[in-house]
């Protein structure tokens, strides 16, 4: 964009271009007829393929036990909130479900946060000889199979008695959550010059003071960006659940799988579950968009 | 540990410095995270584990590993899980990099389009699974009814071929918005000026992809490509609720083969002995992503 005069018009007068049809203007940024109607047709089946699936679930929700299972599929029908109701009501009650969600996810998400921003800001800060080393074992305990790691798990939690408990769900969301955390932290931390911590510590800071109250307040989107993947992370798991899980430490994923295999399948209710479990991430990760690049490729790639 | 460290810049000298302080109690408590079940896995691996009356281990030398090592099956499910891993990736990068390049030109509303896009990421795999359950029900699935439309009767999840279809299916619904996501940053790093030289070049639209757009992302390429890698070795959620293995084993992969000897035979050794194998087939990956992001010079 430093050359004005070689290249006029090419970014953002799109109504006034030239229309040159397969010629020199096509690549990438073309505005011939052709490469728009591309576009709009990759982008048209893109957000169909996306869409239906997620819009069928939630209208789903709201369907009655005739409108969910006929055999035609109904896109008019008459709204009930009937399913919502019987999620938490009745016998099979889930608001005891959605409290250990919260509660796993929420606890786990922050102690990881909390241990991994100071292990994060000593990792990228600290000058030591196997700092390479000691990454590579962090990623690597982040990326283990989950298999590999609930076999043992679930042998050191019969031991220590943490098999049905919520703070055993708390560990073992911790085993992901806190090298995530580590690696994420250092690698939004490394993005601030350690030249603004050394002005703070020239002005009277202790390193505490400077960490505290410089460094951290600059790093609010690191640590949004970090506790909402993790909050994501734990949320979501259905493996380590049901292993560790029992009928004192049920989670929403566990539920809804099991009203599957309990005589027929409600349609209805399990929309209604998907629904509940679904919306409250996409909201938490939509609102840390711009960081979602840096925090899912682990620091890799910084994006916009 | 809190404010009362006015003498930090003095422990400098006395051995551990204020970032190694930091570091201490993350590292403690990974280390009893993940050192410790590597080595009862390691253990694990060597023995017979009872699980009533108390859990022991019975120490029986490599039998796990000769039973692993030697059973057709076993290495049938790993034919199994590197065609998975192959197709849902390779299906999963073209179609991201796809709709990344598509965004890419959307210069008005790219940021609501993104979000739309974004969405299956967020959505718990177990929900991808029971969800797909729904919609290809043979009696009143919506994809189902499509396919009969079309012309094609039959349970999507019911015989082996389209079961395998479907789960490598749902794995890519969920998860091809990473690499447009990931894609799209790389796009729009691309440097501007570079694409208006091969446009004056005249360089054509495929001949500008080819030989000036990917050359300058395939390093970011190559990161989301490794990511998902190392993601699609960890999960097994999607398969574990809709087929769980079958029909006919067809879509028994390793991590389902895992589940099914540790948590159904309680086998747990020989369950241990396949962890182990996944875990050496993960590190290798992170290994090569670790060394790409030092040649990048970042981290």
């Amino acid at each position: 964009m430093t050359a004005p005069a070689l290249a006029p018009g090419t970014r953002d007068d799109s109504a006034r271009a030239p229309a040159a049809p397969g010629g020199a203007r096509a690549a990438l940024h073309g505005r011939s007829t052709g490469s728009r109607v591309a576009v709009a047709v990759v982008l048209a089946a893109t957000l169909l393929w996306t869409l239906v699936p997620l819009v069928w679930m939630v209208l789903g929700s709201f369907k009655s036990q005739a409108d969910v299972t006929s055999a035609v599929p109904r896109l008019v029908f008459a709204p009930t909130f009937e399913n919502y109701r019987n999620l938490f009501t009745g016998a099979n009650d889930l608001t005891p479900y959605l409290w250990h969600s919260v509660v796993a996810a929420v606890v786990s998400a922050l102690l990881s946060v909390v241990v991994g921003t100071l292990a994060g800001y000593g990792l990228s800060r600290s000058v030591m000889r196997h700092k390479d080393r000691l990454s590579f074992w962090i990623i690597s305990t982040r990326m283990a199979p989950i298999a590999a790691v609930i076999l043992p798990l679930f042998l050191m939690f019969r031991v220590a008695g943490l098999i049905d408990t919520l703070p055993g769900l708390v560990l073992a969301y911790m085993t992901f959550n806190l090298p995530f955390a580590i690696w994420l932290m250092s690698a939004f931390f490394s993005e601030v010059p350690p030249s603004i911590e050394e002005s703070a510590l020239v002005a009277g800071c202790t390193r505490w003071q400077a960490f505290r109250h410089v460094i951290l307040p600059l790093s609010k989107a690191g640590l949004v960006t970090t506790f909402v993947l993790c909050l994501v992370f734990s949320w979501n798991d259905y493996a380590f659940a049901t292993v560790f899980a029992g009928p004192d430490s049920q989670t929403l994923p566990i539920a809804a799988s099991q009203l599957v295999t309990q005589t027929g399948i409600d349609w209805g209710q399990l929309t209604a579950i998907g629904t509940i479990v679904v919306l409250p991430m996409v909201v938490a990760g939509l609102a840390v968009r711009r960081w979602l690049v840096t925090g899912l490729t682990l620091g890799a790639v910084t994006g916009e | 540990m809190t404010a009362a460290e006015p003498t930090a810049r003095a422990g400098r000298r006395r051995g551990l410095t204020f970032p190694g302080l930091l570091l201490t109690p993350g590292v403690a408590l990974l280390a009893v995270l993940s050192v410790l079940p590597f080595l009862a896995l390691v253990a694990m691996s060597l023995s017979r584990v009872r699980l009533l009356g108390g859990v022991r281990l019975e120490w029986v030398g490599l039998d796990n590993w000769v039973r692993v090592l030697t059973d057709v099956d076993m290495w049938w499910s790993w034919v199994r899980t590197g065609a998975y891993l192959v197709l849902t990736l390779g299906i999963e990068m073209v179609l991201g990099l796809a709709v990344a390049l598509a965004l890419h030109r959307v210069l008005r509303g790219r940021g609501i389009l993104l979000s739309l896009v974004l969405l299956p990421m967020f959505v718990a795999p177990v929900i991808v699974g029971l969800l797909g359950r729904y919609l290809t029900d043979s009696t009143f699935g919506l994809y189902a009814w499509f396919l009969q439309q079309l012309g094609w009767e039959g349970d999507v999840l019911g015989s082996p071929g389209t079961a395998f279809a479907a789960v490598v299916l749902m794995d890519v619904w969920e998860w091809t918005p990473l690499i447009t996501l990931i894609a799209l940053a790389g796009l729009t790093s691309v440097n501007p000026s570079l694409l208006e030289a091969a446009a004056l070049d005249g360089a054509g639209y495929w001949a500008g992809l080819r030989h000036v757009v990917l050359p300058s992302i395939s390093g970011i390429l190559l990161v989301a490509l490794l990511i998902r890698a190392m993601d699609a070795v960890r999960y097994y959620d999607i398969i574990s609720v809709t087929t769980n293995g079958g029909p006919a084993d067809a879509t028994k992969t390793i991590p389902i083969r895992l589940f099914e000897n540790a948590f159904r035979f309680f086998d747990l050794g020989y369950a241990a002995a396949i962890g182990l194998m996944m875990l050496l087939l993960t590190i290798a990956i992170a290994r090569a992503f670790v060394r790409l992001l030092g040649t990048r010079g970042i981290s």
